[in-house]
């Protein structure tokens, strides 16, 4: 891992001393014990705070995405002859990479505005499934040592494995090496279990009718609507959420619990053909709602009728935004 | 609510979203042929099956409609060429998430019937109406207030 940032802090700066790039989005440490936070690096000096580890957790193509389209906005004021393109350099693990492919595909920017410095991934750390090995104890001090951490918590000091507090999408992960990158830092990393990638939603479809609807009216319970899991979304990038229209307004804004089942549903499903599960809405939820469960549904369900892959290669569009003469013809009822 | 509904002999409501160049004249023409099928049906007419948020459906089943309907012309025959497979790709994942969700999978039905298809029309509704009524009132998903 040492290495690996070693030459990601090396590749970053040159690129900003060469002024190929005018920002790097990356990882910093965060303020947070055991947190590493997204960094936005302009001055070739400050490359030096770049981190890559396994705390590094949100996929910043929604940072790429952001600084593409606050940049665009900024030069709607400015003259045509004046107007500037901004490079955006992000530091891409397989999901985030995946995530700009699809922002490509979606046209949200063009390939020349991005450079990707793909680095490996062997997972990140699940913050809840260390709390819960922590018994919820809060940590005081902790340190990245090689595979394990080093936890300072009131009750006292652990060593916990890092391979057991992994999150539960990086475990199945397909993608964990860079999809497109323009710079490499470091060696493709060993692959993951990914053959059991879709084993939770089999499982969970094999339950009873009622029975699932049961588990998800006790998920979407714990909703509270913040909207962290749409924030965090890379593929959530609207100027204007549904959830926030209102005209029409199509989810109703009290508390009765269908309207959050709506609007849960809703985002899921445009997740459709689009969600490449780097976990970064269930990492943000602050009440730890099962989402994995419904989007990998929808994973599977592309992969199986349409035989596609969010992100997976840049000619393979996204499922929705395509189709066949002749498929998924079984669904359509004939009296 | 919903038992209420049945004991004052509840009558399954549903919502039928049809796109205007197929389903809608056909339903026009099954209304000409005076072809008789249930009055259960709210027909709300759109111009193509794939200008059909998948939202309508689940706002449709949340304000209270015990079953939907969507229906439009038929593949290759799309007034707009390919707004229908489009919408095909669409609701065939909309329907296997919600029945995966644990939401009765027959309340939402997805059909093609042609301008010239009065009689096709009848037997769709009549169909629909029928595997509405054997699941009952709406439950899940239904807006309390």
């Amino acid at each position: 891992m040492e290495a690996i940032e070693k030459k990601l802090r090396e590749e970053a700066k040159k690129l900003l001393e060469e002024k190929k790039v005018d920002v790097i989005v990356g990882y910093e440490a965060g303020t947070l014990p055991l947190t590493a936070a997204p960094a936005f690096v302009t001055d070739p000096s400050d490359t030096t705070k770049l981190v890559w580890n396994a705390l590094c957790v949100q996929n910043l193509a929604k940072y790429v995405h952001d600084v593409v389209s606050q940049h665009r906005n900024a030069q709607k004021r400015v003259k045509p002859e004046n107007r500037t393109k901004k490079v955006v350099g992000v530091v891409g693990r397989g999901c985030t990479t995946r995530s700009i492919i699809l922002h490509l595909q979606e046209r949200q920017y063009t390939r020349e505005e991005i450079v990707v410095l793909g680095v490996p991934c062997r997972g990140y750390v699940d913050k809840k499934k260390l709390s819960v090995l922590l018994e919820g104890q809060e940590i005081v001090h902790g340190a990245l040592d090689g595979e394990r951490l080093k936890v300072t918590t009131a009750a006292g000091d652990r060593i916990v494995a890092v391979a057991d507090v992994l999150a539960d999408n990086c475990l199945i992960c397909r993608f964990n090496n860079p999809v497109i990158s323009d710079l490499m830092a470091g060696e493709p990393a060993p692959a993951m279990r990914s053959d059991e990638e879709y084993d939770a939603v089999k499982a969970f479809e094999s339950r009873p009718s009622e029975e699932r609807w049961a588990y998800f009216e006790k998920e979407m319970a714990k909703c509270i609507r913040c909207y962290a899991c749409r924030q965090a979304c890379p593929s959530c990038y609207c100027p204007e959420c549904f959830a926030e229209q209102s005209r029409p307004r199509w989810v109703g804004i009290g508390e009765d619990a269908s309207d959050t089942q709506v609007f849960q549903i809703m985002r899921i499903f445009h997740m459709a053909g689009r969600c490449v599960d780097c976990g970064s809405c269930v990492a943000v939820c602050p009440m730890g709602v099962d989402l994995r469960t419904f989007l990998k549904k929808l994973d599977k369900d592309a992969y199986e009728l349409f035989g596609s892959r969010v992100g997976a290669s840049l000619d393979d569009p996204p499922v929705l935004s395509t189709y066949r003469e002749h498929e998924c013809e079984d669904f359509i009822y004939n009296p | 609510m919903s038992e209420d509904r049945v004991k004052e002999g509840w009558d399954p409501k549903i919502a039928a979203i049809v796109c205007n160049w197929c389903t809608y004249a056909g339903a026009d023409l099954a209304g000409i042929s005076r072809i008789q099928y249930p009055p259960n049906v709210r027909i709300i007419r759109v111009p193509c099956t794939g200008r059909i948020n998948p939202f309508y459906i689940v706002r449709a089943l949340q304000e209270g409609a015990d079953g939907v309907l969507v229906s439009g012309c038929h593949p290759g025959e799309c007034h707009y060429i390919t707004g229908n497979l489009s919408a095909r790709r669409k609701f065939a994942m909309l329907k296997i998430f919600l029945d995966y969700l644990g939401l009765e999978a027959d309340r939402t039905t997805f059909t093609w019937c042609s301008a010239s298809e009065g009689e096709r029309f009848a037997k769709v509704v009549s169909g629909v109406t029928e595997r509405v009524r054997q699941l009952g009132p709406a439950k899940k998903l239904v807006k309390s207030l």
